[in-house]
């Protein structure tokens, strides 16, 4: 630094000196416009790695807590059930338990636990355990704790020895086997002493599990990763990968893109249709296609006027584009479903015809209502699924070509499902999924339709039908799957010809993964994520 | 010294009421928030009844003020609630967050800095030149250019059709040890050089399309604030005495330009956290921004509010920080 | 009326001044003639799956959308809706603003102190951050994202007018007109409010350019106008998950919103160099 002619003020004391800022920056553009001559390294899957690209976050690891769809996997991977489903159509397999036995028409469940299963902590899968998970299930009260609190009292689960539990139901519940699956099986010895009630705050970013992998990492946020359980019950054959990783990757653009590049070896299917037909043609990429049980509907308010009407109600859906949305947006990706509950499923009529799109027959209808449409309707779609503002967009232009003004509001999924659960600030219109939660026909029209099941997201229908009600709680109790399939399509004629919702489509499954991907064992519930069936090369 | 401390003082006096204030705004505005806080907490296949059993477990049936004094109290011991979605503290998770966002703001503004004070000295300096019109010409376009639209043309542009940089994340190998969380400080600390470089890469473009507005900022200021000291008849004194025109550059323009061009870093600041929001959520670097936009999408108010705060307080604090730090330079700023 | 004269040579000599002023004066002709100038007004509401997705032609020379609409003529209308919420909020902040700004610097007490106190507790949470939080709390739509614009920019406004008026109130001749016996009210209207009007200005013009990006932002997080409305930030927003292939979906509202702002923010600077060259350090 040159020596200066006059006085040294005194900031000049203190401090790096210009002349050697001015250098460090020059230095440090070109550095940083040198780092992109540099070629994009791809993090190579070293043979033994799955990485799944997910959609959304990972907000939470504790199976009891976050249950939906996007997070499947870390239910299916790190942790196991007494029974599962595999394959398609879903059949139920024992997992933990090897068997059971139901008692006093459908009260008394008992499950007998196979032995030497261990959790990944080398501790022994118990009839302890199972009564702790489920006992914390349902006093956590999140998650599918729903389906089990209405049928199981505190206190009414006994373990009669080390391996065999029972469970003493309030009320006969045909469905209580399909349920099962929903229901993950921790470690009690882990959880004991951990912070949170039952341990939860331990368990958000932990793992208590016995599942096929453990798990390694969780950054949330940016999602997990796990390595393979070497001492899992089911033992390993074949070929297998030794790691796996759900990388959480927000955007569908990026997710494709690093499909494409091979950043990740496999995604999700909730895809344009454009970006599924990309991929289709990609040579280093095969989209898995099946037929899955995903019901998209448009929920009607059916006790708030105009729509307590069941003439607007048809009118509404005779208004709605079906064949435009699922050719020309969806590009025929999906099957029609006129009823509520999935066409592959047994208990939905095969003979239903249903709705079409037919402005004459809508207005026909409009005529024999009898309550006058005074005001606007209100459709909701929501936020970040990008298809039900699509659907939304139809149904506002059908209804304005048969005199009905429609407002489009989007709402965000937590807000709409909780509106749902009041009667009073339940929705007008409301657009989405039913998923397959467990495979019984329970799962849709029976939670949908009953009036008792008024109060939950999935009956916004408000609907209220005796008939309906009757043939419903028929189902529901009886044993005999003859019976229940014949009771339950008789409840779907009648509801659908109530037009109580307008059901659009089932959804196919598009499992999009690298050509070196083998082994991906598609299932509606957990669709294609449990990875021990997986390898790669 | 005395009037020095009477300011220090006094800045420090208005921060604490400013904060309460932040805090009680904020607080009452979430209480307004729609979507029934009670039944997000209590999942999506709840029912009525468990939604109400949480409202009354929470204690968000009790009157407002009442909840407010209980949060007051709860923020003195530092517990910011537990996140409704996940049920983890939010405390935690502002703390894992952090990182993240920071050394997505120091890389933004360090680009500002280093790019953005030179241009704008030289547009100065070389007054009416082809340069200068180009520097004045991007300072004016780059504060009109939406700064999530230039994220998507980059994304685009330079990793979608190009293939240079990656598409999103903050890093493509496995991370290394984290010490301090800000990857590629990390990755220099562990000698790791594989790291240090995919963590390079993944800061680029989002820090490069974050510094833009605050880079055109910074260049303008410095070059209207050189072209102030220049015209300084002092300045016409010293080049009459002979003085080399590097010296007179490097010793008072620079020196009294720099000072009113760091006044503007706490205001940059600002600019720069609000950036990140959008700007994580276009690059999916998990961050506070992308963290903010995901509990505002799940109306997770205890989340919505710990991040609001935290926001306002580290604001608060740069600028007091900016203020007090100038007063030792420039000791007539405390003439307040 | 030589100094109006005077005042728009100097403002048309300056160039970058004038190109400001001519795009925004085309903004306002888009806005008022769209339903003139789209080639296709019905796509703010109509919806045409069959042609979606298609490269800019001659028929839809911005390319369509993923629901087969003009991409053109959304952005013309597009052009009304930003023009709507842009000019409400920034009125809405002067309303709110320079009230406050005039009452807070003209009295030297506990009120002026509680006024700028205020004024500091909204500027002390980034301004998106504040208004993407007001927006969400009171709901997705129009008025809605006019509200939290408004309640977030009125600072602004205050601490400008505040510093001004009372710089301006301590002078001797403002002194002189008190000694005199003028009630306040005429002393702030009549005499302090035409020096303080040029800053006003300048900070409307700058304040149109910083709503209108706030307001496409507060879109793109979808916080703002719902669909069918054709605003800007909700353009891009839908386009992301179609890209790189449907680069133009994305590339042109971008466009659309920079062209603006920069029509603006060129206004503001000329108006600042004409009216109050004084001013010119003044941040933004």
């Amino acid at each position: 630094m040159k020596k200066n002619r006059g006085a040294i003020s005194r900031n000049e004391a203190r401090g790096i000196s210009r002349r050697d800022f001015i250098k460090i920056a020059g230095l440090s553009t070109l550095a940083l416009s040198g780092l992109s001559i540099v070629p994009s390294k791809t993090w190579s899957q070293a043979g033994s790695k799955y990485i799944w690209g997910c959609p959304s976050e990972f907000q939470s690891m504790d199976p009891h807590i976050i249950y939906d769809v996007t997070t499947e996997n870390l239910r299916l991977n790190l942790y196991d059930h007494l029974y599962r489903y595999l394959d398609n159509p879903p059949k139920i397999h024992p997992w933990l338990a090897e068997s059971y036995s139901v008692a006093d028409e459908g009260r008394k469940w008992t499950f007998t636990l196979r032995k030497g299963a261990k959790f990944h902590t080398g501790d022994e899968v118990t009839a302890e355990a199972v009564k702790y998970s489920m006992e914390r299930l349902v006093a956590l009260g999140k998650g599918p704790s729903a389906l089990f609190k209405p049928i199981l009292d505190p206190g009414s689960i006994s373990i009669k020895s080390r391996y065999v539990v029972e469970f003493n139901l309030k009320e006969p519940y045909a469905p209580f086997l399909s349920i099962m699956p929903t229901f993950c099986i921790v470690n009690p010895k882990l959880l004991e002493g951990k912070a949170g009630p039952w341990g939860s705050e331990w368990l958000n970013s932990n793992d208590a599990g016995s599942g096929s992998y453990v798990l390694e990492k969780y950054s949330p946020g940016t999602g997990w990763i796990a390595k393979r359980f070497k001492d899992h019950w089911m033992g390993w054959k074949g070929n297998f990968v030794e790691e796996i990783e759900f990388r959480t990757i927000h955007e569908t653009a990026s997710r494709v893109m690093a499909l494409i590049k091979g950043d990740i070896s496999g995604c999700d299917g909730y895809l344009p249709a454009d970006q599924i037909e990309k991929l289709e043609k990609d040579p280093n990429i095969k989209v898995y296609e099946e037929q899955s049980m995903r019901i998209a509907l448009i929920r009607m308010h059916n006790q708030r006027p105009p729509l307590n009407d069941v003439h607007v109600r048809r009118a509404i859906s005779y208004a709605f584009d079906y064949d435009s949305f699922i050719k020309d947006v969806l590009k025929g990706r999906v099957a029609r479903n006129a009823g509520p509950i999935p066409n592959n499923m047994w208990g939905a009529p095969q003979d239903l015809k249903g709705y079409t799109f037919d402005l004459k027959k809508a207005k026909e209808e409009l005529q024999q209502a009898k309550v006058k449409i005074d005001r606007a309707l209100t459709i909701n779609p929501m936020t970040g699924y990008a298809q039900t503002d699509d659907i939304a967009l139809i149904l506002q232009a059908g209804l304005q070509q048969i005199g009905i003004k429609a407002n489009v509001v989007r709402e965000t999924w937590p807000n709409l499902s909780s509106r749902g659960k009041d009667i009073n600030t339940s929705p007008d219109m409301w657009i989405h999924w039913v998923s397959t939660y467990y495979a019984d026909p329970e799962n849709w029209i029976g939670e949908m339709y009953s009036s008792s099941r008024w109060g939950a997201w999935k009956a916004s229908s408000w609907y209220k039908n005796s008939e309906v009600d009757d043939l419903l709680k028929k189902a529901r109790t009886t044993p005999d799957i003859e019976t229940r399939r014949k009771l339950y399509e008789q409840a779907s004629r009648t509801v659908v010809s109530d037009a109580a919702d307008v059901w659009i489509y089932n959804t196919k499954w598009y499992g999009p993964n690298r050509k070196n991907v083998k082994g991906i064992r598609f299932c509606p519930i957990g669709d294609g994520q449990e990875c021990r069936w997986i390898s790669i090369g | 010294m005395d009037r020095k401390i009477l300011y220090f003082l006094k800045r420090i006096a208005y921060f604490i009421p400013t904060l309460l204030g932040l805090v009680i705004l904020v607080f009452f505005i979430s209480r307004v928030i729609p979507g029934d806080p009670a039944a997000l907490v209590a999942g999506e296949t709840a029912t009525a009844e468990q939604v109400k059993e949480i409202r009354t477990q929470l204690g968000f049936d009790r009157p407002i003020y009442v909840q407010l004094g209980i949060y007051l109290q709860q923020l003195v011991t530092g517990d910011l609630g537990k996140s409704l979605y996940s049920g983890r503290r939010v405390s935690q998770d502002l703390i894992y967050r952090f990182p993240a966002t920071l050394e997505l703001t120091l890389a933004a503004m360090f680009i500002s800095v280093v790019i953005g004070i030179p241009l704008g000295i030289l547009s100065a300096l070389k007054r009416n030149s082809l340069l200068d019109h180009l520097v004045r010409g991007f300072t004016v376009s780059g504060l009109a250019i939406a700064s999530f639209w230039l994220g998507i043309m980059l994304q685009l542009f330079a990793s979608m059709w190009l293939g240079l940089t990656p598409l999103g994340g903050r890093i493509g190998v496995p991370e290394p040890r984290l010490i301090t969380g800000l990857i590629v400080l990390d990755s220099i600390l562990t000698l790791n050089g594989t790291a240090l470089l995919s963590s390079l890469k993944h800061l680029l473009l989002p820090a490069l399309t974050l510094s833009f507005a605050s880079l055109a900022t910074l260049a303008r200021f410095t070059r209207s604030g050189v072209l102030d000291v220049i015209q300084k008849d002092f300045i016409l004194y010293e080049r009459a005495m002979g003085f080399p025109r590097r010296i007179v550059v490097y010793k008072y323009v620079l020196r009294n330009a720099l000072i009113s061009t760091v006044t503007q870093v706490g205001l940059l600041f600002g600019l720069l956290l609000a950036g990140a929001v959008v700007i994580e959520t276009v690059f999916d670097w998990p961050g506070l921004g992308l963290y903010a936009y995901q509990s505002i999408v799940l109306s997770d108010y205890q989340a919505i509010l710990g991040v609001t705060l935290l926001s306002g307080f580290v604001y608060v604090v740069v600028n007091l920080g900016v203020d007090v730090g100038l007063t030792l330079v420039d000791p007539r700023k405390a003439e307040v | 009326m030589n100094g109006l004269r005077l005042s728009w040579k100097k403002f048309s000599r300056d160039r970058l001044a004038l190109t400001g002023f001519l795009i925004i004066l085309s903004l306002i002709l888009t806005a008022l003639l769209a339903g003139v100038l789209s080639p296709f007004p019905e796509d703010t509401h109509k919806i045409h799956p069959a042609s979606r997705l298609k490269a800019p032609c001659v028929k839809y020379l911005l390319g369509t959308d993923h629901m087969g609409r003009d991409i053109l003529s959304r952005l013309l209308f597009g052009a009304r809706v930003t023009l709507i919420i842009s000019i409400i909020a920034v009125a809405t902040s002067l309303l709110i603003g320079v009230p406050l700004g005039l009452i807070a610097g003209y009295l030297e007490n506990w009120v002026s102190e509680l006024i700028m106190r205020i004024a500091d507790i909204f500027l002390s949470v980034p301004q998106v951050i504040l208004a993407l939080f007001l927006a969400k709390t009171l709901g997705p739509s129009i008025p809605n994202v006019i509200l939290a614009l408004s309640l977030t920019y009125w600072p602004w406004f205050t601490r400008i007018v505040f510093a001004e008026t009372r710089s301006l109130r301590n002078s001797v001749f403002i002194e002189a007109t008190e000694a005199v016996g003028a009630n306040p009210l005429r002393v702030i209207l009549l005499h302090i409010l035409p020096n303080v009007s040029s800053s006003i200005i300048v900070r409307s013009s700058i304040g149109m350019g910083y709503t209108i990006l706030t307001a496409a932002v507060l879109g793109f997080l979808g916080v703002g106008a719902q669909p069918p409305t054709p605003e800007w930030g909700v353009t891009i927003a839908e386009s992301r998950q179609y890209l790189p292939d449907a680069w133009w979906y994305a590339t042109f509202p971008g466009l659309a919103i920079f062209l603006v702002v920069l029509g603006f923010n060129m206004l503001g600077d000329g108006l600042r160099d004409i009216l109050d060259p004084r001013i010119r350090r003044s941040f933004e």
